[in-house]
């Protein structure tokens, strides 16, 4: 009942879609632009109807509607409500809906803004188009409300490394980030249509870009923190092509967000910031799809028929082709504005969005190479960490010097030079202070100085930065930010080079002295969840004179059958101590073990936080202040 | 014969250009050095010399084949016409079972055997890497 309910309502909005396009368009071309508020009200007509489907979709999956075929292949009676409601849109066609809900949210809030009639007229329908190509992927290719006959008495069951909180509000924030972008692409679009991309253009998609960056970011620790306590590998970040997708639009989000400062301020940079917001959304989509194809293994690879993947590919191919046409067809010659002062701030954005442009690429190629090769000659290949890690790392320090650097300068003159002489005083103290920390540590290696060194000055810099202004909040996003980069960078940096991990095999009441740690297994309990059961293990840590004591277990889930190990991590905000038990089929009374002594996790947590919170404070700026 | 501005644009073109082919070359010289090639137990079989790199090798761990024996995992990857014996020292994932299918990184010693530094984890128990369902596919219609 509820399945055909929601597959009308679909049906609905998508012939509203389509009608409201060929509307404006008629009233674009007559230039007639009286009675928009029906337009609006049917856009947001769109937008509850689709709420309304996903919303059914969910109930579904309360009431464990096994008639309907997702809710069979992912859900199960015993499932705890919580996992009921996050499991509809952890598979692929619950997600196409909250995919384009969240399409047609940034849809609703936009025919909010007061805004050029013409403008907005051409954004709804850039908008709309998008809506309607899922809305036609959604029904004809990826139907969430398919029935099944005869009806099932039990379902499937959702993968247990899904059964996680984080895991439930991971998809929804990474898919606000994505989507966000949609807007910022048809804005963009309208404003090359219209020739109106100007500062207020700028000033309108900023608060836009804002939001999708927040939450892009957001999105992207949780799914890194989930991996880092969930997969009981004691990584945070394996450079695997998930992880890269949705490094990338982050990446060109972030240059997005910097250069639209810029011509914000300059009325430069139109072009570089169209071409900006474009690209953004297309990796967004290319981040979504990518991993739901199927070409990349993982636990995103929820698209197995062919059919949606060529119906993908060809959607991505034409929005690419489509919007850089209008790009090329549209982009109007800009006066380039006589530059005569070399360190100005302009030109360190733009220096530092050659660098995110250049890491982007180095992401990209990473990913999209072993794919090509093996479409050309079926050679199969993986590209470890260190080709990033070796790219990546000596460009960073250079990008992490200009942004410290580029805050202090003007928008329009040369710079002041007492900050000069004060930003070196900080950069020798924090030389000082890396050296001395590395002779604490008994560490000579070089990159793990510099690394120390530049994200130090970086966080020195952002502190000077700060009590610069007597007004904080001017510029507190950026400082907040800024803060948020430098401890995520030098949390990394402690983190790669300290870091320990010991493999064990251990019984009930063994000790066992390793490193500077001894590790004692004191004993194990049985306990029975709601769908799974569980053996704890219980181990007692003393490193020096702390006591940690931690109980990793393993749980086997009843349906479907499968077991997942879950870590037990405890922290001091210094260091993670992280335990992980194995099933150790081969051993009969032994139990093996993983043992990771984390330093500074906490803090590289923090620093995406902050990172987050500098976005999200930039929002609730008031839109005229000025930033210096 | 050129205006100024034209010259300017030029140099800043050739400047783009200049950088574009150093980071293209640094770029296409650190994945030469990184990628970890993937071969299924018969390609294995059809190498003329043994790579010195770390490579992968996928197919079905093989019944009754996983012995341990001072901390050290033996057992088979198979795909059922071909044998390679692997020797791991570590801990095995959750999900590494006799007649699944699973992948190994580490050295080849010869055709026949494979040193593993690591047994790579999987998301779910039904999952199979793309290469191994389509090694197995095409096996299983050679036997009809």
């Amino acid at each position: 009942m509820a399945g055909s309910i929601a597959n009308f309502l679909l049906s609905v909005s998508l012939i509203l879609s389509i009608s409201l396009i060929f509307l404006l368009t008629i009233k674009i071309n007559k230039k007639n632009f009286e009675n928009l508020s029906v337009i609006y009200l049917c856009s947001d007509g769109i937008f509850y109807l689709l709420f309304i489907s996903f919303i059914l979709l969910v109930y579904s999956f309360i009431v464990s509607d096994f008639s309907n075929l997702v809710v069979y292949q992912n859900s199960h009676t015993t499932k705890p409500l919580f996992y009921k409601i996050s499991g509809s849109w952890a598979n692929h066609e619950g997600s196409m809906v909250l995919f384009i809900l969240i399409l047609s949210f940034y849809l609703f809030i936009f025919t909010k803004k007061k805004i050029d009639p013409e403008l907005k007229c051409f954004t709804i329908i850039f908008q709309l188009i998008l809506i309607f190509i899922f809305l036609v992927f959604l029904i004809f290719t990826s139907n969430p409300f398919t029935k099944i006959l005869p009806t099932p008495v039990q379902g499937l069951g959702l993968n247990p490394i899904l059964q996680d909180p984080l895991l439930a509000i991971h998809p929804p924030f990474l898919y606000f980030g994505y989507v966000g972008f949609s807007i910022v692409f048809s804005f963009v679009l309208a404003a090359l249509m219209t020739k109106k991309l100007n500062s207020f253009w700028s000033r309108e998609a900023h608060f836009f870009i804002l939001l999708a960056w927040s939450f892009l970011t957001i999105g992207i620790g949780l799914g890194s923190f989930w991996a880092y306590y969930e997969l009981g590998w004691g990584g945070y970040w394996f450079w695997d092509p998930v992880e890269n997708a949705s490094l990338m639009p982050w990446l060109a989000a972030t240059a997005l967000l910097h250069s639209n400062i810029v011509t914000q301020k300059k009325n430069l940079l139109y072009s570089w910031t169209a071409l900006l917001s474009i690209f953004t959304f297309i990796l967004s989509l290319l981040g979504t799809f990518l991993v739901r194809s199927g070409v990349l293994n993982s636990v995103h690879a929820f698209a197995n028929d062919p059919f949606r993947g060529l119906y993908i590919l060809i959607t991505i191919f034409l929005i690419i082709f489509g919007s850089l046409t209008i790009f090329l067809l549209k982009n109007p010659s800009y006066q380039r504005k006589n530059n005569s002062f070399f360190f100005q701030k302009d030109n360190f954005i733009l220096i530092n969005n050659c660098f995110l442009i250049f890491f982007l690429s180095v992401v990209l190629v990473g990913t999209v190479y072993p794919i090509i090769l093996n479409a050309i000659n079926g050679e199969s290949i993986s590209i470890g960490p260190i080709y990033y890690n070796s790219i990546i790392k000596p460009f960073l320090f250079v990008f992490i010097f200009i942004m410290a650097y580029g805050p202090f300068l003007e928008w329009n003159k040369n710079s002041n030079n007492s900050f000069i002489k004060n930003l070196l005083i900080l950069f020798i103290i924090s030389l000082i202070f890396s050296l001395i920390f590395l002779f604490l540590l008994n560490n000579k290696n070089i990159s793990l100085t510099l690394g120390i060194l530049f994200s130090f000055y970086l966080f020195l810099t952002v502190i000077y930065d700060a009590f610069r202004e007597k007004k904080l909040s001017i510029n507190l996003s950026r400082i907040l930010a800024h803060l948020g980069f430098a401890t995520v960078i030098f949390a990394i940096f402690i983190n790669g080079y300290f870091a320990k991990e010991i493999n064990l095999s251990m019984k009930v009441g063994d000790k066992k002295q390793l490193e500077n740690f001894l590790i004692e297994f004191k004993n194990t309990k049985s306990i029975k969840g709601p769908n799974y059961d569980q053996i704890t293990a219980n181990f007692l840590v003393t490193d020096g004179n702390k006591k940690v004591e931690l109980t990793p277990s393993i749980r086997k889930y009843n349906q479907p059958a499968q077991f997942t190990s879950e870590t037990s991590i405890k922290s001091n905000f210094i260091n993670d101590y992280y335990f992980a038990i194995n099933l150790s089929q081969f051993n009969d009374n032994k139990i093996s073990l993983r043992f990771y002594y984390k330093p500074l996790m906490q803090c590289l947590w923090l620093g995406v936080i902050l990172i987050a919170c500098g976005g999200i404070f930039g929002l609730f700026k008031k839109k005229y202040e000025n930033t210096i | 014969m050129f205006s100024k501005s034209s010259i300017s644009r030029l140099k800043v073109f050739f400047l783009f250009f200049f950088f574009t082919i150093l980071v293209i070359f640094f770029v296409y010289k650190n994945i030469k050095k990184n990628s970890v090639y993937f071969y299924s137990p018969k390609q294995v079989q059809n190498l003329n010399n043994m790579p010195s790199a770390p490579v992968r090798i996928g197919g079905l761990v093989k019944q009754g084949s996983i012995k341990k024996n001072n901390g050290i995992y033996n057992f088979i990857i198979t795909d059922l016409n071909n044998d390679i014996f692997v020797e791991y020292k570590g801990l095995l994932p959750d999900l590494f079972i006799e007649g699944k299918s699973a992948v190994v990184e580490g050295y080849l010693k010869d055709k026949k055997s494979f040193i593993a530094r690591t047994v790579l984890a999987k998301h779910d128990q039904n999952y199979m890497p793309p290469e191994i369902a389509k090694m197995l596919k095409v096996k299983t219609e050679n036997n009809k």
